[in-house]
């Protein structure tokens, strides 16, 4: 009778399938923190760009707002990374008293996108938010 | 009988092609890593003790009434900012941010010349101050900061809400 040694077939199919499984998801896990963490750093930049152009967009008088031209006044230095970038402003107007200002940074090739609106109410006033 | 001992060369071959694989898997996605890395700021947004900062800088200035020049020895620079805002109770109080110190920020608060409040946080980036004027003349403040790599992180225009 002969004595053998070391693993079946099996043994060692399973054993390896285990192995292919751990790392898989490890370097899963792995590129989609990496996504993840790349996504939120590009949108707090692009929040920071659009909060500045509100601030800037809160001050305009109520009745020079359409006349505006449709790109951020702001500088956008803060959006380097996220180049090329396309920053638009779009201003509706629902009702003669009300407008509609939306803010949009789109980069990534136009797949992400981040947007801010305010409502901007005709109170008579000037210099007003 | 010969007993053999060690591994053929074909299991050698298999298994350095199999941990080839892997290496390249994990050189390809250290390398995408690195350029990610090298291309974004640090998010300093994701830090509590920046976003308390920020947050405390946004309500002093929104509710700023004027900016004075000089006060208690510190006068207005990239590095200092005083302004004169309006608490909660309605009274007002002159507050100094010191960006001077590396990594610090200090907040003192004075009621008339009485420092009332000294708020320190630790462990941010050097934030610098810049004015910033609109074109309808109101003076905003801009406060930056840029990461060890000179990538600008912070960058945001903070203005004073009206108040009459």
């Amino acid at each position: 009778m002969s004595k053998e040694r070391g693993f079946s077939l099996v043994e060692v199919l399973v054993g390896l399938l285990i192995l292919t499984i751990v790392i898989t998801t490890t370097i899963v896990m792995f590129t989609e923190r990496h996504r993840r963490l790349r996504q939120a750093n590009e949108t707090i930049l692009a929040y920071q760009a659009l909060s500045n152009e509100v601030e800037i967009w809160r001050r305009i008088d109520f009745a020079q707002l359409d006349g505006q031209l449709p790109t951020f006044q702001s500088d956008t230095s803060i959006l380097q990374p996220l180049t090329p970038f396309n920053a638009a402003v779009k201003v509706d107007t629902p009702r003669a008293d009300i407008k509609n200002v939306t803010f949009t940074v789109r980069w990534n090739k136009g797949q992400r996108e981040a947007h801010l609106s305010i409502l901007r109410a005709d109170t008579g006033g000037k210099g007003l938010w | 009988m010969k007993r053999e001992r060690g591994f053929t060369l074909m299991e050698v071959v298999v298994t350095m092609a199999v941990f080839g694989i892997f290496l390249i898997i994990i050189v390809i996605l250290t390398a995408e890593m690195r350029q990610n890395e090298k291309r974004y700021p640090i998010n300093y947004m994701a830090h509590p003790e920046v976003v308390a900062v920020m947050a405390r800088l946004r309500k002093d200035i929104v509710d700023t009434k004027y900016y004075p020049m000089s006060f208690q020895g510190y006068s207005q620079s990239n590095k200092t900012l005083l302004l004169y805002t309006l608490k909660q109770t309605g009274f007002g109080e002159t507050v100094v941010y010191d960006f001077r110190t590396a990594g610090e920020v200090h907040r003192k608060a004075f009621n008339a010349t009485q420092l009332s409040s000294d708020w320190v946080a630790r462990g941010v980036p050097d934030f610098e101050v810049g004015a910033f004027s609109l074109s309808t003349g109101q003076d905003a403040v801009r406060i930056t900061a840029k990461d060890a790599q000179n990538q600008l992180a912070i960058d945001q225009i903070f203005l004073p809400r009206a108040h009459d």
